[in-house]
This record gives structure tokens, C-alpha cells and sequence, in this order.
């Protein structure tokens, strides 16, 4: 049972939800509901925000519709997660060079269940960075070199 | 040269004045002029023939780093035809192994690469220039092609990685409330929270949901309105 995951479309929104979402991880999947990765992503966490609802609140955002978060967290490719416990940004290393975000897709739902669970058991510790538990080799490699392009 | 003979000689003597060397020596320390003018057209021609070699050198590597560049966007082009004409074919978390073995055929592209999702701009990014074909491709290993949206730009403003303010923590819009902080209704409501927690745990309602909705229809449970049974039985 897949549920269609809810949308955030302006920057009110958004910093509604960063406020608001207490006491669970907040995810937002910056991108565009067409991409094809962001397809890809968007299927593994709606299959999987029911069994992570405990821990876990998910939320979709265009790129196009919030400019300014765009630019905050420097989105130069889609799709980017970000996490957020108790309105304080989460960071979490990848083993990328990127810790503010999650570029890319998750291999298996199982991935994506196992980084929330981390993210917020080390909040729950008061740990504002905490280390990926997914393989390496599955993390997506992205090129910062194109920045400068 | 010419003008250099008489100095050479003065030189050479004050030298030999200053130093008390062996007289004897010093004419066989003098250079003669001939020698001179050949050490100096041997040097201009070796120092020809070395730049000479230099620019060879760095026009092959030049030529080198052009040629990888061109295999390099071959595959990608390769890669995105295929990618277009056959999605299913396009198998991802290939891992660098096979990339390394196939890199003249589009046989690797076909396993590293997905659907690109906006194929105009994979399509003008060959990657970076650099001689080693293997890891500098690790870009694609994933084969997840990402959606490159843009260098984010911010004029100045600054960003996550600067440790710039925030955006949800930006006011900008007219907000009722100036204060910092919960309101004082929500303070109340928090003493009452406090309150509860004190409470025995297994009292009676300590489990009822305030926010619950209920039909029209609904009513509390009072216990044995109409007397059946023992009346232990009404708890």
C-alpha cells in the first residue's frame, strides 16, 4: 500500500513544517515530480512512510516553487533530501562530499529505513551530524566539478 | 663578444693580482675568443632544440587530453540513445569494474546509464579532462543520470555550507506575534500537560484521546443504565 505523499508549494509552507513537525524526522525531497530519479524516489518513500510514520513525517517540494530554498541549500541536482529534527537541520555523512543533503535515490527501501532510523535515534541523542549506515557503494556519485561550468 | 676580450683579460688579471695566484696559470685560464664564439653558437642551438622538444611534448598531451575527451562524450552519446531506446536495458549500481573494461564500447553505457531525465544537459557535460579513462568516470558508475538544475547563485547571500541565516528562520511576512517563543496560551497548556504527568498513570480516562472526532450520535459510557446483570459488571 503506497499513500501519494503530501506537497509543500511556497516557502510558508515549508518553514510551516520545519517549525512545526515535532519530536519525528522531517524529510523533504527537493525536485520535480516528472524526473525519472526522482520518480525512482519518490516510489521508495511513499512505500515506505507508513511503516516509518512513527519516526518519520515525508514531505515533496518543486524546486521551481521555492527559489529560496533552492538557493539555501544549494540544489544543483535533483533529487536532494534534506532532513530536519525538531526544526534543527540534520546533517549526515554519506562518505560524499555533500553532508547537508542526500543527492540521488536510494538502492532499496531498506537503505532509505535504516538512514531514519540512524537520523533519529541521533537526534534523540542530541546529535545534530550523524554517519550514514548505507554502503557506500550505493550512494550516488555526482560531479561538483560542474558547478564552475 | 668583441667588446668582451679586453675586460675579460683586465678581470682575469685583477683577479689573479688579488688572489696571489701563479702567474704562470693565468694565461691558461684566459678564454680564448674562439672558444668563446663556438660555446656561445653551441648553446643557441641546444637551447633551440629543447624548446623545440618542450612544445612537442605538451602538444601530444594536449592531443592526448583532446582524444580522451572525445571517447569520453562518444559514450555518453552512446549511452543516451540507447538509455531513450531501451529504459529496461538500463540496469543501475554498475559497479567501476565494468566500467573500466568496457570503456571503448557503448556496452558500458548501456549498463551504467538510466533514462536521463533532462538528457540537454548530460548531453554537453563530457566530464572532467583528464588522461586516466577508469575512475574519472565514476560519475556514471551509478547510473543514476541526476538532473543537473543550475549553479545555485545567491549574489552574496550565502548558503548552507556559508552558515547563512536560515530561510525558515527569516521573518519577512507580517506575523501578529513579535514575541520569541510559545504565547502565553501555550504556556497554560503546558502547565496543564505537566499537570497530567503527575497523575497516577492506570487512572480512570488517563488514555482519552481530547482530539478524537465522534458522531452526533455518540454518548458516554455511564454503566448499566438498565440494570442487567451483577453489578460488578458496570465498572
Amino acid at each position: 500500500m503506497s499513500l501519494l505523499l503530501p506537497k509543500l508549494t511556497s516557502k510558508k509552507e515549508v518553514d510551516q513544517a520545519i517549525k512545526s513537525v515535532a519530536e519525528k524526522v522531517l524529510v523533504l525531497r527537493f525536485g520535480r515530480d516528472s524526473d525519472a530519479v526522482c520518480l525512482q524516489l519518490d516510489d521508495i518513500l511513499a512505500k515506505t512512510a507508513h511503516d516509518l510514520s512513527k519516526m518519520a513525517v515525508i514531505y515533496l517540494v518543486d524546486v521551481n516553487k521555492v527559489p529560496v530554498y533552492t538557493q539555501y541549500f544549494d540544489i544543483s541536482y535533483i533529487p536532494s533530501t534534506v532532513f530536519f529534527f525538531n526544526g534543527q537541520h540534520m546533517k549526515v555523512d554519506y562518505g560524499s562530499p555533500d553532508h547537508t543533503k542526500f543527492v540521488g535515490s536510494f538502492k532499496t527501501k531498506q537503505d532509505f529505513i535504516d538512514l531514519i532510523e540512524v537520523i533519529y535515534r541521533g537526534a534523540m541523542r542530541g546529535k545534530l551530524i550523524v554517519r550514514s549506515p548505507i554502503d557506500p557503494n550505493n550512494i550516488p556519485k555526482y560531479d561538483l566539478l560542474y558547478q564552475g561550468i | 663578444p668583441g667588446s668582451r676580450r679586453p675586460e675579460h683579460r683586465r678581470e682575469t688579471a685583477r683577479f689573479w693580482r688579488e688572489n696571489r695566484a701563479e702567474a704562470a696559470l693565468r694565461e691558461r685560464c684566459v678564454v680564448p675568443a674562439e672558444e668563446y664564439e663556438c660555446f656561445l653558437r653551441t648553446l643557441e642551438r641546444a637551447l633551440a632544440e629543447h624548446e623545440r622538444q618542450e612544445e612537442e611534448r605538451i602538444h601530444q598531451m594536449a592531443a592526448d587530453i583532446r582524444e580522451a575527451e572525445r571517447r569520453q562524450r562518444e559514450t555518453v552519446q552512446a549511452a543516451l540513445q540507447v538509455g531513450e531506446l531501451y529504459p529496461a536495458l538500463a540496469a543501475p549500481w554498475q559497479g567501476l569494474g565494468i566500467m573500466q573494461s568496457t570503456l571503448t564500447g557503448t556496452g558500458c553505457a548501456r549498463e551504467g546509464l538510466g533514462a536521463a531525465g533532462d538528457t540537454s544537459y548530460v548531453a554537453e557535460q563530457p566530464g572532467p579532462s583528464g588522461i586516466q579513462t577508469g575512475p574519472d568516470l565514476a560519475w556514471m558508475e551509478s547510473g543514476q543520470a541526476l538532473t543537473f538544475i543550475g549553479h545555485q547563485e545567491t549574489e552574496g547571500k550565502g548558503n548552507v555550507h556559508t552558515g547563512a541565516k536560515p530561510p525558515w528562520l527569516t521573518e519577512e511576512e507580517d506575523e501578529t506575534k513579535k514575541q520569541i517563543g510559545p504565547s502565553y496560551e501555550e504556556f497554560l497548556k503546558q502547565k496543564e500537560k505537566q499537570k497530567l504527568k503527575k497523575l497516577p498513570a492506570e487512572r480512570v480516562g488517563a488514555n482519552f484521546d481530547h482530539t478524537s472526532q465522534t458522531s452526533d450520535s455518540w454518548l458516554p459510557s455511564f454503566g448499566r443504565v438498565w440494570n442487567h446483570g451483577r453489578r460488578w459488571q458496570s465498572r
